[in-house]
């Protein structure tokens, strides 16, 4: 008798999110299956990878993420344009961290036109990410909506706290926007449920459930996302339906593993570069097991390792 | 409807069309029928017109088959002899006005014709001649439109007429404006030509979209523009489609919180116009005479509230159209937040000590008829701060009276539970207790900075409005120091505490039609649910059925959702089919069935909150019930925390169960299985701390020495000692049915 595979079938799939506009919009989401289990069913939109520039940078990152912008740090939109014409990037995430009100505390209005300058100046999707100021975000991102109506960016973090200020500006300028909700599958759905009661629909928002990185949480991440994925598919929950985001890059360059120095931890040993890179690729990887479609990413090494990563599983 | 309203609003909506036909048919003779017809920079045509029937009025020629349907719309005058009140014609004539009306307003804009409006403009300046906007351009709405999605706009006030003198104007508009809520005006007294716009404008405010106080135009026609905004609002944000007037109209209603305020005389056409308004689910508050529609319908509450005095008529507006207001800062010279939940106030740091036991104090909350509550009103009788002396004593008494259009009776002592919540988060208040044993403490740096004793009404005001808003639309306080007024209304209160105790006692899982379940632990047991009955509370002992009740009413997308617990499947065990139905996908099908009172079958699954467990203990053929306090061994072989480790995540676990410590003493406490009489070994503090509870069942069940034979650690810590115990005082569980037979 010929062997035949037992398939899982799923009553539900999830929904999808398409960013950018005209001919440079890419679509994610949409699977019905559980991540790159191609047999069982159909993975339409490949995981993409968005590459973030910031306006402002801490001087504290470890050298593996200034080296390779060097020539463009002080400047998001030159480094945007590497990203893309150097590194390949398919998508770029403007991290707006100047406006932390305990920061430099860069106002709206500020936000808004360099969102609009970035526009014009690249030719792939953009995600525009707040500082997670949370009263500051609202007023910072409502703006960016505003000035730069139906470009359909990907605006977020929206928060329980400032939802209602940013999905409402991305339903009247025509956006997508990014629900997070602090690791807690039911918090996710609440968002979601919120967020669409205020008139969003489903396929203009994609959730992101806290993104712990590698050894700072990453575990958890991890059944969240998959409980969402189940909620999604096995139970056909329609406000679970929205596709997966991972701010992970801020989080892993921050660990204390990437930063510590051979001197400071002989058993890291000397090769800064290659642990920060590994660090990021290894969370990115396993985000995407989990049921991600969009990743946030810093390093071009680790965006290259993962990229591969995903070819590989989808062949 | 009123006959009298629905007469004169048919009687000026025939009018209004006859007059905008003649004006149109004017028009067409002098510019021909192709002359173009558009307002301001908007996509959507006549947006009224486009939104409710689909058709785009582009030409003058366009406008004779919204004519056409005016005409249809039209309903006989009502005979003198048909008594019977109707509403539906009365909105079919208001909705022929509002199409009247609007292509009345666009004749204004044709090329050629002088236009009265200023173009495009946000706001007039003082250099402009007139100040009326006329339409507003989807620019505006859809930067004001945003507000309304978002909240800072909670709706908007159709203000037609005009107020009794320029003082009144300008204060009915600074309340609307404190309230966040826009001012759109259309209209003016036909008696003497003054409108509420003119006035504020002669009272020195600034008009214009930038500070709410939007002046459409001089002519009730102009009103319309109010709801050609509401209009576009629901076809940009609701998604709605041209010609869905359903759709559209259901979204005004639901979405925009507008109403009407008709100022001074109503004439035939300000009742077909606010007949247009109640199609969109605005109603009109008058300050006249005028009939008024109480009965609910279209509106979310009544459709035309009359004889209104102007220095009331925003409160009264508010409350009629359901509008929640949210106060963005508590209004007290400290800070406040939930850091200073926490906060100690030392007798050195103090000025003044509240209540306690030194003296006495209590907090109460009750409901009152929504018009016998001031919203935002403080009293205080008795001395207030500044008559005590630092270190001083006083007693308290804080009387809280709430209403509200969704306040229940059983809201209330929810409600006044917060206060320990609420008052605590402000610096320099110091709040322990509640109901009679209030203590207070206030810190001589609050005091320094303007502490008053009124500043509890604001906290509370302020609080309960934001985080209670769903239920609660007045907030009243009143604050007694004085001894006697105390001791009076502690006596009002203790009686009213003595009732509600005995109502929540009286009521019983067979009378009451919905449960509730609680999926707040889902975060981290993902297929635990716990079914609150009346005589079931949630396994944490924090969540009562009236809690849950009371939070779906705050939040009904929130973790409580109600259960219709439909027809009994068994009644022994505590499974209904409505309850079997919701609890398989809310499990994430996990379990298709759960019994409500027994341990040993189907029992209810346990997240990882329990205040105690219940175990069977076979030998004995008894329960135990452990508590999370109790750390030591039990008769069933496991510590607490080991116990916890097995039951919870979860799991159905027959023969253990996650319960509250109060269900020990309910009537359905493990009742399949014969309930309390089973109840041999508890901790011997938690068997103190519910004798009381014990022997009230234990009298009911007729074994009135009950308590003193159940076992505590002392009489033993493994089956086989309390086993000879259990034989010793002749425990009734020996003699029951085997639990084992039972499985």
């Amino acid at each position: 008798m010929a062997f035949s595979a037992l398939t899982e079938k799923y009553s539900g799939k999830m929904g999808t999110l398409t960013i950018g506009s005209g001919d440079q919009a890419v679509t994610v989401g949409g699977q019905a299956t559980m991540p790159f289990a191609t047999f069982d069913g159909e993975l339409p939109n490949k995981p993409l990878i968005a590459m973030e520039v910031y306006d402002v940078v801490d001087p504290e990152w470890p050298a593996a993420v200034v080296d390779p912008f060097k020539d463009v740090i002080n400047d998001p939109i030159a480094w945007a344009k590497k990203n893309i014409s150097e590194y390949g990037a398919k998508a770029i995430c403007l991290q707006l961290a100047s406006t932390d009100p305990n920061g430099e505390n860069k106002d709206a209005a500020y936000a808004a036109d360099l969102v609009g300058k970035m526009l014009a100046a690249i030719d792939v999707p953009l995600l525009v990410w707040g500082s997670g100021n949370v009263e500051k975000d609202a007023e910072v991102l409502a703006k960016v909506c505003e000035v730069n109506e139906g470009k359909n960016l990907l605006v977020g973090p929206a928060v329980e706290e400032n939802y209602k200020k940013i999905a409402a500006a991305c339903l009247g300028y025509g956006h997508a926007v990014v629900s997070q909700s602090p690791i807690d599958v039911n918090m996710a759905k609440q968002m979601n449920i919120l967020i669409s009661n205020l008139g969003l629909p489903m396929e203009k928002i994609i959730m992101e459930p806290s993104t712990g990185a590698l050894g700072y949480g990453v575990e958890y991440s991890y059944s969240v996302m998959e409980r969402i994925s189940l909620a999604a598919l096995a139970q056909n929950d329609d406000k679970m339906q929205a596709p997966i985001i991972n701010d992970l890059g801020k989080e892993c360059w921050k660990a204390r593993e990437v930063k510590l120095t051979e001197e400071e931890e002989p058993s890291f040993g000397p090769d800064m570069e290659k642990r920060g890179v590994l660090w990021e690729a290894t969370t990115g990887i396993d985000m995407l097991l989990s049921g991600s479609n969009l990743l946030i990413m810093r390093n071009p090494k680790a965006v290259k390792l993962v990229e591969e990563c995903i070819d590989e599983l989808m062949a | 409807m009123s006959k009298l309203i629905l007469t004169a609003a048919i009687r000026g909506a025939h009018a209004i069309v006859d007059r905008v036909e003649g004006k149109i048919n004017a028009m067409t003779e002098k510019y021909g029928a192709d002359k173009e017809v558009v307002l301001p920079n908007t996509a959507y045509y006549l947006p009224v017109i486009y939104g409710m029937v689909g058709m785009k009025v582009e030409n003058l020629g366009d406008m004779q088959p919204v004519l056409e349907k005016c005409r249809e719309l039209l309903p006989e005058l009502p005979a003198e002899a048909a008594w019977l009140p109707y509403l539906g014609p009365g909105l079919d004539a208001g909705m022929a006005t509002a199409f009247a009306f609007e292509m009345e307003e666009a004749l204004k804009y044709i090329e050629g014709e002088e236009c009265p409006y200023l173009p495009s403009k946000e706001d007039p300046e003082d250099t402009d001649a007139d100040i009326w906007l006329g339409a507003a351009d989807d620019i505006i709405l859809r930067k004001r439109g945003v507000e309304f999605v978002d909240g800072s706009a909670p709706g908007f006030a159709a203000v037609v007429g005009a107020a009794k003198d320029v003082e009144t104007a300008v204060k009915i508009a600074k309340e609307l404006q404190e309230k966040s809520i826009y001012v759109f005006m259309g209209g003016h007294n036909p008696n003497t030509g003054v409108s509420f716009a003119e006035q504020l404008k002669e009272g020195g405010v600034q008009l214009g979209w930038n500070t709410r106080l939007v002046s459409f135009g001089k002519p009730t026609s102009a009103a319309v523009h109010a709801l050609g905004f509401a209009t576009r609002a629901a076809l940009t944000f609701g998604g709605k489609e041209a010609g869905d007037f359903e759709g559209i109209l259901k979204y005004s209603k639901d979405r925009v919180f507008a109403f009407v305020l008709a100022l001074d005389e109503v004439d035939d056409e300000k009742y077909a116009a606010a007949a247009g308004c109640i199609n969109w689910g605005y109603p009109t508050i008058a300050d006249t005479d005028i009939p008024e529609v109480l009965p609910t319908g279209i509106c979310t509450y009544e459709h035309v509230v009359s004889n209104i005095p102007q220095e009331e008529i925003v409160a009264k507006a508010i409350e009629v159209r359901g509008l929640k207001i949210t106060i963005a800062k508590i209004d007290i010279p400290m800070s406040y937040g939930p850091a200073f939940e926490g906060e100690r106030i030392k007798k050195d740091a103090m000025h003044v000590e509240l209540g306690g036991p030194k003296s006495f104090g209590f907090e109460f909350a009750y409901s009152k008829p929504l018009d016998e509550v001031e919203d935002g009103k403080f009293t205080v009788v008795g001395p207030n701060i500044k008559d005590v002396e630092e270190g001083g004593l006083l007693p308290i008494g804080i009387w809280i009276e709430l209403a509200g259009r969704k306040f229940q009776e059983d809201f209330e002592p929810i409600l006044e539970r917060q206060c320990h919540h609420l008052l605590n988060g402000a610096e320099g208040i110091l709040h322990i207790g509640q109901r009679d044993i209030v203590w207070m403490r206030i810190s001589k740096k609050a005091v320094e900075a303007g502490f008053t004793f009124e500043h509890f009404g604001t906290i509370l005001h302020a609080k309960m409005h934001n985080e209670f808003g769903a239920i609660v639309d007045k907030v009243q306080v009143t604050i007694f120091t004085d001894d006697e007024l105390v001791k009076e209304h502690l006596a009002i209160a203790r009686k009213t505490w003595v009732d509600r105790d005995n109502r929540l006692a009286d009521m019983n899982d067979e009378t009451t039609e919905t449960y509730y379940s609680c999926s707040l632990c889902q975060s981290f047991a993902p297929t635990h649910v716990c079914v609150v009955t009346p005589e079931r509370p949630g396994l944490c002992g924090a969540y009562n059925w009236l809690d849950c009740r009371a939070s779906y009413e705050i939040n009904e997308h929130g973790p409580n959702q109600p259960i219709a617990k439909g027809d009994v499947t068994d009644e022994r065990l505590g499974k209904w089919k409505g309850v079997d139905e919701f609890v398989m996908p809310a499990s994430g099908n996990a379990f298709e069935s759960f019994a409500a009172y027994s341990i040993l079958v189907d029992p209810m699954t346990s997240c990882g909150c329990f205040e105690a467990i219940a175990a069977c203990l076979f030998a004995a053929n008894g329960i135990m019930v452990v508590d999370r306090d109790y750390a030591g061994d039990t008769p069933c072989g496991m510590a607490f925390s080991t116990l916890a480790g097995s039951v919870g995540g979860g799991l159905q676990t027959p023969g253990f169960v996650g319960i509250s410590k109060f269900f020990i003493g309910s009537k359905k406490f493990i009742s399949a299985e014969g309930g309390i009489k089973r109840l041999c070994w508890l901790p011997k503090a938690l068997k103190e701390a519910s004798k009381e509870m014990i022997d009230a069942r234990a009298e009911e069940i007729g074994i009135p020495n009950l308590y003193d034979m159940i076992a505590t650690e002392e009489n033993g810590t493994d089956e086989e000692t309390i086993m000879a115990f259990l034989t010793e005082v002749g425990h009734p569980c020996l003699e029951m049915d085997s639990l084992m037979e039972m499985m």
